[in-house]
């Protein structure tokens, strides 16, 4: 078994072979698009190399950042969260990219507010859910908080709307709850009684149906809304056992929309095989595995709770990205931890990263 | 307690670490099911959207005439097209192309609505398009331009009943065009291509070097086409004929020089014209010749041995009654010559003649003249005329034939049996194409002169000539055929009653008017034939159509540089045919000395692929280094083709 430093060894090898794989896929997949686009081939892997760069600076940084800080700053993140969510609807600085609002442009850097919201959210239910760990057994201060604020955040991030991102963000507000002992039947029923109101949000997005309608049957739009899906699969078919090779993928010419950052797992799938597939599998299992040790050693709660979402928060973002490019859940546009090309993203997962490491180092200290 | 909330506290992330886990164990399996169990049908799938045969349509071949001016060339042009499934804004897209394509835009905008989820659809085909406005069709996103070849015809209507047009799609639809499509064409080809799913074609090359179609040199000469069309437009307009046709042809050859048609159209915009005004006429329709067939019953008396040119009939005064029929002749005559019948085109002497060379000679000679069957022209719609059996012919049908009527034939036929006597006595097999070459100018098909049969002995041609020249001399019916200046002109009037498709027998009032012939009479150059359809007013063939014969005659024969009575420069050439196939084959091929066979040709400028296929053709060694386009070989182009080795090119 993996103990004592052996995890956080583990964690900085998964991250790092993540990253590492990342970078090389993000040139293999956006060479020829960016040859056509820009008349360089470089062009994405540049500027994704540069996001890797900054991410390592703050993974240091974080590291080094002693994780009890956020404790007492869990409410003014939370504000400063949700302010830059609402700043997404101020028209000139929201950015619109296909009819979504989900960057913020501050000179000349856009960043996605909706990433920094789920590091929010995530120090506020490990301050919260350690804050009431004798009453979590309540209804009114063991399970309503856990819901409604995270609730609020959740609501905006639908507006802008990023699907995906609220669905990985209520996921983890969940299992956070539910592994803090919050009422299984609090959380059940909240569910149940949510069902009709998703169904509303749901049917009132008309792409969202789309969406919907094509993954439960995508061959029978293959040129309309199962496109997508249906490229993803028939690039995993190309690549077998041993895949095409790097780089001698067909289907990101053009066939993948987005080649480089929500369908990245897809090319990997196409280039690599079942072979990378698995290999790709296996770090974040590792990264998941080492994250949850850490979690379980840690003595003191809030940086247990704190581990335990930060390590869930790459892990099911991971997870449903493989599950959509694979066919197994409906298209919700996130992006690969670590992998996609995407610089929020790869930034913020690379500071939880480092929080976390410095939980694993800081955590039994008390 | 406190012992065991963390007790359960450990078991609930150890439960969420598991089910995680497991969930990424089935992600694992969708995997494997994805990859190993179905891949080999995604695989296939995939490859089958990736690749794709193209078919690329080569360019076009060019038609020149005989001294390689360009009746008809090719010339890229750009065709839009839209992809409505992935336009986004069709109003901002159509506002922005409609005064690019010169097209409404709510016509536009009308159009990708209605076929929103199409794949493809033609927007605007053919138009001019600068480089800056494709990039700017380019930019707007589900719309794009194509490259496609327009036919572009210079030198607009002339010619242009002979050349034929194309339709859209460059695919040939009348006349040479049409005849030499599979040449002109080229082979269209196949190409295995990665295709992207924007539809825009991947690691492919040589796009735009399809296999260009072979360029077909014709036998006209500009010149004397021009000239023709010229002399037959005045004389339609000036006599209100109905349509006409005039056919020039090199008598020792069979080639024809002109073939010129009215009424015409210009082929740049056949769509503005009707198939009567683009058929070609000298081709496709038979009449009945008149008097100008008693050439060929003169011919085939003298060939006979049966008659003299001074043997003398009685012409009836006027009249003459052969069974239930009366014959009549325009003027009354008497006592005439053979000689005179012809040069008076005397009807009833001509029905005495045939009578005296009998219905199966008589039929026999036609058919070995060619009437009643196609020539054989490489040209689309040839009519055969017709010739009735001699079986079937009555006593007055011999007589009708005698001066032409009851039979009828086309122009191209008559030119081509003229042309027998003109030359000394073959049937030449009438043509349009004097060789084919490939896009790099090696000539791939020629066409030499095919003699079809003997008809008349030289002697025979030569007398019959003699008598012909007769009808242009002072007091024949041709005199206004005569060219001043030492040229003699044998040839014959002809003016037919045109049968009347609706009553038997013949229409009043409507006559083909013709005059045919050759020049020099002694050393032919040219046969020609000119008829006018329903001239009004006079309508003689003297008075209509042998004047312009004269124009053409003249004017043809001063660009041709030929001067009469041996003051010619370079010698006409001699009346065997043998000869003048010799000489026309060796100008062909020594055209440059590039494109000679057994000379080493220029592969500079040219893809691998095309110098592969070049060396192919002439089984010639090649070296390829490097790639992309040759930029310099040795041996140099035009040299002899080295016995051992080959020929070493450089790419770059």
């Amino acid at each position: 078994m993996i103990r004592g430093r052996n995890a956080d060894r583990l964690l900085i090898v998964t991250t790092l072979g993540l990253v590492a794989a990342g970078a090389v896929m993000v040139y293999s997949t956006s060479f020829i698009v960016a040859m056509k686009k820009f008349g360089d081939e470089y062009f994405f892997v540049k500027k994704h190399l540069g996001f890797v760069l900054a991410g390592m600076v703050l993974f240091i940084v974080f590291s080094r950042i002693h994780y009890r800080l956020y404790r007492r700053l869990a409410y003014p993140i939370l504000a400063l969260a949700i302010v830059l969510l609402a700043l997404i609807f101020v028209p000139g600085i929201g950015h619109k990219v296909g009819g979504a609002r989900r960057w913020l442009a501050l000179g000349g850097v856009t960043f996605q507010p909706s990433e920094f919201a789920k590091l929010a959210v995530i120090i506020f239910l490990a301050y919260s859910l350690e804050a009431k760990k004798d009453v979590i057994k309540t209804f009114s201060p063991g399970f309503l908080p856990h819901v409604v604020v995270p609730g609020a955040v959740i609501a905006l991030i639908m507006a802008e709307p990023d699907f995906g991102t609220a669905v990985t963000l209520t996921m983890l507000v969940y299992i956070m709850s539910f592994t803090a002992g919050v009422r299984l039947r609090y959380l059940l029923g909240l569910a149940v009684m949510m069902m009709p109101a998703l169904y509303m949000v749901v049917s009132n997005f008309g792409y969202m149906m789309q969406r919907i309608a094509a993954f439960l049957d995508p061959w029978k739009d293959p040129g309309g809304a199962g496109f997508q899906i249906i490229q993803s699969l028939l690039a995993f078919g190309s690549g077998g056992i041993w895949g095409t090779g790097l780089g001698e993928g067909r289907q990101k010419l053009f066939y993948l929309p987005e080649a480089h950052t929500d369908f990245i797992f897809s090319v990997i799938g196409e280039e690599l095989g079942l072979i990378g597939v698995g290999i790709i599998i296996s770090l974040y299992v590792g990264f998941l595995v080492s994250g949850t040790m850490i979690a379980l050693r840690t003595k003191d709660l809030f940086g247990k709770y704190l581990a335990l979402g930060l390590t869930l928060m790459v892990s099911l973002q991971a997870l449903i990205n493989m599950a959509v490019v694979m066919g197994i859940l409906p298209p919700k546009g996130l992006p690969l931890p670590f992998v996609s090309y995407g610089g929020t993203s790869l930034v913020v997962s690379m500071i939880a990263v480092g929080i976390i490491l410095n939980i694993c180092i800081k955590g039994n200290e008390a | 307690m406190k012992k065991n909330t963390d007790g359960w506290l450990k078991f609930r992330i150890v439960l969420v670490l598991v089910v995680l886990v497991s969930f990424y164990g089935v992600v694992f399996f969708r995997a494997f099911h994805l990859q190993v169990i179905e891949g080999k049908a995604l695989e296939q799938r995939a490859r089958l959207q990736h690749q794709r045969t193209v078919k690329i349509p080569s360019r076009r071949g060019r038609v020149f005439d005989r001294n390689l001016e360009e009746l008809a060339v090719s010339i890229e042009v750009d065709s839009v097209y839209a992809q409505p499934n992935r336009i986004e804004d069709s109003s901002k897209v159509s506002s922005a192309l409609a005064p690019l394509l010169a097209v409404d835009r709510r016509v536009l905008r009308r159009r990708l609505a209605s076929s929103k989820k199409r794949h493809f659809i033609w927007l605007k085909r053919q138009v001019d398009l600068g480089s800056e406005q494709r990039e700017l069709i380019r930019t707007l996103g589900g719309v794009d331009t194509v490259k496609e070849s327009r036919r572009f015809y210079p030198h607009r209507s002339l010619a242009a009943n002979l050349i034929g047009f194309t339709g859209i799609d460059s695919d040939g639809l009348e006349g040479v065009e049409l005849y030499y499509d599979k040449y002109l064409r080229g082979s269209t080809m196949t190409v295995k291509a990665e295709k992207d799913a924007t539809g825009k074609l991947l690691l492919f090359e040589d796009v735009e070097d399809g296999v260009r179609g072979m360029d077909v040199v014709l036998t006209i000469d500009r010149t004397i086409q021009y000239i023709a069309e010229k002399a037959l437009r005045k004389a339609v307009a000036e006599h209100g004929a109905k349509g006409g046709t005039v056919v020039v042809m090199e008598p020792h050859t069979g080639e024809i020089l002109a073939m010129a048609n009215a009424p015409t159209y210009d082929p740049n915009d056949i769509r503005s014209f009707r198939p009567h005004q683009w058929r070609n006429r000298a081709v496709t329709d038979m009449f009945e010749p008149g008097s100008i067939l008693k050439v060929f019953l003169l011919a085939a008396v003298l060939e006979e041995g049966i008659l003299d040119p001074n043997d003398i009939f009685f012409c009836e005064n006027g009249k003459y009654r052969v069974a239930d029929a009366v014959f009549h002749d325009t003027k009354k005559f008497g006592w005439l010559s053979v000689y005179n019948i012809i040069k008076h085109s005397s009807n009833i002497g001509a029905v005495k003649i045939g009578e005296r060379l009998g219905k199966r000679s008589f039929y026999r000679y036609l058919k070995a003249f060619g009437f009643g069957e196609k020539t054989g022209v490489d040209l689309p719609g040839e009519s055969a005329g017709s010739l009735r059996h001699y079986t079937r012919w009555s006593d007055v049908a011999l007589g009708t034939i005698s001066f032409g009527q009851g039979i009828s034939a086309t122009s191209l036929q008559l030119v081509g049996a003229i042309s027998a006597i003109a030359n000394g006595g073959f049937l030449m097999k009438p043509r349009v194409v004097k060789y084919i070459r490939n896009s790099d100018g090696v000539v791939v098909e020629e066409f030499t002169p095919v003699i079809l049969r003997r008809v008349l002995s030289e002697d025979t041609s030569r007398e019959v000539a003699r008598v012909l020249t007769s009808v242009t001399a002072p007091g024949g019916t041709g005199e206004l055929a005569s060219l001043d200046g030492g040229f003699k002109v044998a040839g014959k009037t002809g003016t037919a009653q045109k049968p009347d498709p609706e009553r038997k027998g013949y229409a009043p009032g409507k006559y083909v008017s013709s005059f045919i012939g050759f020049v020099p009479a002694e050393e032919p150059r040219l046969s020609i034939l000119v008829t006018l359809d329903e001239p009004q007013g006079s309508f003689a063939g003297g008075l209509v159509a042998a004047p312009v014969f004269k124009e053409i005659a003249k004017e043809s024969l001063a660009y041709l540089g030929v001067f009469p009575e041996g003051s010619s420069p370079e010698g006409p050439p001699s009346g065997r045919v043998v000869e003048a196939r010799l000489s026309n084959k060796a100008s062909v091929r020594h055209g440059t000395a590039v494109d000679h066979p057994e000379r080493i040709p220029d592969f500079r400028g040219k893809t691998i692929r095309s110098v592969l296929r070049i060396a192919g053709e002439r089984s010639l060694e090649v070296d390829i280094r490097g790639s992309g386009r040759a930029v310099s070989q040795s041996p140099s182009p035009g040299g002899p083709i080295p016995e051992k080795g080959g020929v070493t090119v450089v790419f770059q």
